[in-house]
Formats: structure tokens, C-alpha cells, sequence
């Protein structure tokens, strides 16, 4: 289920080690894959909707994948009284129409549907309603076009107010926010408008540069330096100003109110606010044999499917990295996984915090493109050793273990631009193994650069290649 | 508004790091020394068995 990152990875390393006699089926309701780290530079104008996306269908075809647009909507892992297999149930809805169900038969079940982009969580947030997102395709669209319009009000002497950030207390994706947040003061530099906007990044981080994985240290220049510094700095020579540890409350048209950590209440107005929502799992229903509801049995309260991490709630002190899943198995039923931002994490990575008026408010876990494409190929190795009678253990990729290179750009430009390239190990903090800072320096590092552009704008064009499974695509590395 | 950083004890870069940023000799060594860590951080996942 899921033919984002994590899952379009799992089934295409599943039709590659299966042979023809297993049948591999993805079920997405999106008809185009979309290269998500991409969205940004879509939600500026630099980019067009068909560099990010490709259509699924003759992809999977072409691959010997059996494609079902639509979407899932329960899971049966002991089948029913009328079909004694697993399987999960889909919908399809057409306008007008009632909405069509079908049963889809498994053998083995991957969940990697991804997020459900929860706005609902706060009043007046998403796009429709008063901000603009970058999260999908459409919403990019949408936010290109008004950030567009008001350039055009800024060349003719307007003063404008851009707010980019978190849209909640809890939410994950600063990294992709505050990449937004400095593609978008290079785009004003390059109209000519910068003097015309006031550029401000909120987020629900306790200090900057947190990026929902507890921050990292970095040893540079002589000094081993918290990314708190280098994300201030970037902010600082750029004129953005910063407000952290901000609960977003409700947003009205211009006008945005929020809580912070001090319990205080604030107000700030804008003119284009572009505000990441918090995530959810995408609401799974899941039934035992009978028919009655075992949705908690295999979903934590957030909508996301427990695998085989320690969710005991304990305090940040007693955080291991020991908590976090090896197998991404479910442990209810040892024929399900779940992989990329499908699992449950057992607990954030940052350190929690809540406002003196109860409002937790610190980022969530991020599970970004390279660790859910490894979780989705590492699952996919675990079926296949599985089904072809291989006596393997289940294959692992901890976070505890894995490593993650994110590249977010700071301006688009083939000789004025850069990024931040920066990589981490391991991407949750290990004080176990690591016990000052929780992570091996040697391969946690971050620069800011020209050469960051140039990989951040070649990976974009890897990637696409990767997804559509064309020749080679096995020998570039998730 | 309230609580905003308007970065006033900021770290800033000097305007020789500004110039290194763009300056393509050296950027072409840092591509060089990024994708070399990057392959390295790749070649370190771990699959261990239970």
C-alpha cells in the first residue's frame, strides 16, 4: 500500500527478487509518483508540476507490477466470514457515484501509505483555507502562484509578510520549511524585491536547527559547534528573523495566532504564510476474523502502524536507541511491515516539551527520503528471503544504525546558488555507543555551498531516473 | 509579535566564507569531499541478522 518513496522502493526491489510466480500489487490513490524533496523549488515557480512527477501506470507495467489506483481502507489479517484469505479492503470513488469496494488478497502486506497532511489539527490551516503548503504537487501549485503575485505587488512598491514554518506544536518537516524558507528569500533577492519583504521562519523547534532529530553537533573550523549555531547563522545573513518553540493555534485570513512554551499567546499577521501541517496515519481500519474492530491492535493513537519498537511510554532521560524497530514488522501479524512514515516511531527524537499551559510543543520524528527508501528495500529483502524459503533472519535498518545525507538548497542558481548538505550518524542519537554527543563526528558533518547545489539539482535527476526504474537504477544507492 | 529573533548576536559568516561559497575551484574540491562522505555514510549500513 503506498507508491511514495518507501513504498514505490519496496515494490520495485520486490518484482526485481521474486520471480514471475509471486504477483506484486500496489494499491496508491495518486496516479503519479512525486519526488517530494523537489516540491520546493515547485512551490517557488522554479520548477514545473512534470519535473517532479511521472505517471505510475506504464512504469509499473513495464516493471511486471500489477497497479491499483485506489485507495486502501481496511485491513483483515485473518480474513473474513466471507473471504477466508488476508486481504485488505479498497475504495474507489468516482463523482457522482457511490463509492466502490473491492477485497485485494495478500500474502505479505506492506504499508507505506505515508502521511495523512493532518490540517484539521489546526483551525484555518491548509491550503483552501488561509496558507499555502508545498506538501504535494497541487498545493506547490497554489503556493507558486501567490507567491508569484505578490512579487508583482512588491515590484510596484508593496511591502509584503512571508511566514514560513510548522503549522503546529507537534509537527516534522523543518528541514523542508526552513529549505523553503531560504529558497524563498533568494527568489525575492533575485526579482528585485527584497527590500520590499519582511521574511520570518516559525517553527515548533526548541532551538533552530533541530530539525525533529534533537539537533546534531558538528565538528568544524576547530570547534565542534550544535547545528543551532549554523541554522542561526543562516537565517541571521539572510535577514530572516526566527521565532522557536511556537504552538500555531488558529490562523485566520492575514492572521495567525500562537502559543509559546512561556504560555504566552501571540498574534502575526501575513501575507502569504506558508505552514507545514502535522502528519497522521492515513486512518487504516483494521477488522480480526469476526468482523470486530482491531484497528488498536495494529495502530498506535496516531494513525501509525506499530512494528517491533519499544513503545512503553517512559521519560526523555530513559530514551534508548534500542527503542527504536530493526525488522519494521508488525508484531500482531508477522506478515505485515510497515515502512518509511507508515510505523510508529515509539517516541519523538527531540526532546519533548510542553507550554505552562499544558500545549506540547516540540518537533515530531522525521523520516526522510533516505531512510524510508532503505526501510522500504530492507522490508522488501525480508519478504523475498521469505517467500523464496531463504532460512534468514528478518534483514534490519534501525535508525539507531542508519545514516542519512539531506542536501536542503539555499538557492537555485547553477553558480550563485548553494545548499546545506549535511549527513548524520546514526540519524537517531546513540548515547550508548556515542556518549558525548550521541552521533559518530566523523560522518556528521554540514557546509553550505555551491557543490551542495549542484548535488541537491543531480540527485533530483537520479532519483526521477531511480523511480522510473530504467537501466542501472539498482546501482544508485537509496 | 512576540519572542522574535531578530538575530542581533547571530553568528555571521565572514565575507570571505560568503566568497568561498561560490568560489568554484574550491566548490569543485567540496563536491568531490561531500559525495565521497556520502558514499562512505552508504557503504556503512549495517544489515545484521537476529
Amino acid at each position: 500500500m503506498g507508491a511514495g518513496i518507501a513504498g514505490h522502493t519496496a515494490a520495485s526491489y520486490l518484482r526485481t527478487w521474486l520471480d514471475k510466480t509471486h504477483e506484486v500489487v500496489v494499491v496508491s490513490p495518486q496516479s503519479d509518483y512525486n519526488w517530494v524533496p523537489s516540491n520546493i523549488w515547485l512551490g517557488l515557480g522554479l520548477m514545473t508540476e512534470k519535473q517532479v512527477t511521472f505517471p505510475l501506470a506504464p512504469v509499473y507495467s513495464r516493471a511486471g507490477i500489477r497497479f491499483e489506483q485506489t485507495r486502501a481502507v481496511e485491513i483483515h489479517p485473518e480474513g473474513s466470514v466471507d473471504i477466508p484469505d488476508p486481504h485488505i479492503v479498497v475504495e474507489k470513488r468516482v463523482s457522482g457515484q457511490p463509492a466502490e469496494r473491492s477485497p485485494i488478497n495478500y500474502d505479505y502486506l506492506v504499508n507505506a501509505t505515508g502521511p495523512r497532511l493532518n490540517f484539521d489539527a489546526t483551525e484555518g490551516l491548509g491550503p483552501g483555507k488561509h496558507t499555502v503548503s508545498v506538501c504535494t504537487p497541487d498545493h506547490a501549485n497554489e503556493a507558486a502562484k501567490d507567491f508569484l503575485a505578490l512579487v508583482e505587488l512588491m515590484k510596484v512598491g508593496q511591502r509584503c509578510r512571508f511566514v514560513v514554518g510548522t503549522g503546529h506544536g507537534m509537527c516534522t518537516c523543518e528541514g523542508a520549511a526552513f529549505e523553503y524558507v531560504v529558497n524563498l528569500e533568494f527568489e525575492l533577492r533575485q526579482h528585485g524585491v527584497r527590500d520590499k519583504a519582511e521574511v520570518i521562519f516559525l517553527t515548533n523547534e526548541y532551538e533552530l536547527g533541530d530539525f525533529g532529530m534533537d539537533g546534531a553537533f558538528i565538528r568544524r573550523n576547530g570547534y565542534i559547534t550544535p547545528t543551532n549555531i549554523f541554522t542561526e547563522s543562516v537565517l541571521a545573513e539572510r535577514d530572516i528573523w526566527s521565532i522557536t518553540r511556537a504552538h500555531v493555534r488558529k490562523i485566520e485570513h492575514g492572521r495567525l495566532f500562537y502559543e509559546t512554551l512561556a504560555g504566552e499567546e501571540h498574534e502575526l499577521t501575513f501575507d502569504m504564510a506558508m505552514l507545514l501541517p502535522p502528519f497522521a496515519g492515513v486512518g487504516l481500519q483494521a477488522f480480526d476474523h469476526a468482523g470486530e474492530e482491531i484497528t488498536s491492535k495494529l495502530f498506535a493513537p496516531n494513525g501509525f502502524m506499530k512494528v517491533d519498537a519499544d513503545y512503553t511510554q517512559k521519560p526523555y532521560e530513559q530514551w534508548k536507541a534500542a527503542d527504536w524497530p530493526r525488522t519494521y514488522q508488525c508484531p500482531a501479524y508477522p506478515n505485515i511491515f510497515a515502512a518509511g512514515i507508515a510505523f510508529a516511531p515509539p517516541h519523538a527524537i527531540s526532546r519533548p516539551h510542553t507550554s505552562s499551559k499544558g500545549t506540547p510543543i516540540f518537533a515530531a520524528a522525521p523520516r526522510t527520503g533516505m531512510p524510508s527508501a532503505t526501510i522500504g528495500r530492507v522490508v522488501a529483502r525480508s519478504i523475498a528471503d521469505k517467500l523464496t524459503g531463504k532460512e534468514n533472519p528478518l534483514h534490519t535498518a534501525s535508525m539507531a544504525e542508519l545514516g542519512a545525507a539531506c542536501v536542503a538548497s539555499s538557492g537555485s542558481s547553477l553558480f550563485k546558488g548553494t545548499a546545506a548538505s549535511m549527513t548524520v550518524f546514526p540519524i537517531v542519537p546513540d548515547y550508548e555507543r556515542y556518549p558525548k554527543y550521541g552521533r559518530d563526528l566523523k560522518f556528521t558533518t554540514g557546509e553550505i555551498g555551491l557543490a551542495g547545489h549542484w548535488i541537491k539539482v543531480i540527485l533530483h535527476y537520479m532519483f526521477l531516473y531511480k523511480a522510473k526504474l530504467l537501466p542501472g537504477w539498482r546501482l544508485i544507492p537509496e | 509579535m512576540g519572542e522574535i529573533n531578530t538575530n542581533v548576536y547571530a553568528t555571521q559568516p565572514t565575507r570571505f566564507t560568503l566568497f568561498m561559497r561560490t568560489f568554484l575551484p574550491w566548490q569543485l574540491w567540496r563536491f568531490f569531499c561531500i559525495n565521497l562522505t556520502m558514499m562512505l555514510l552508504i557503504g556503512r549500513e549495517k544489515h545484521l541478522h537476529k
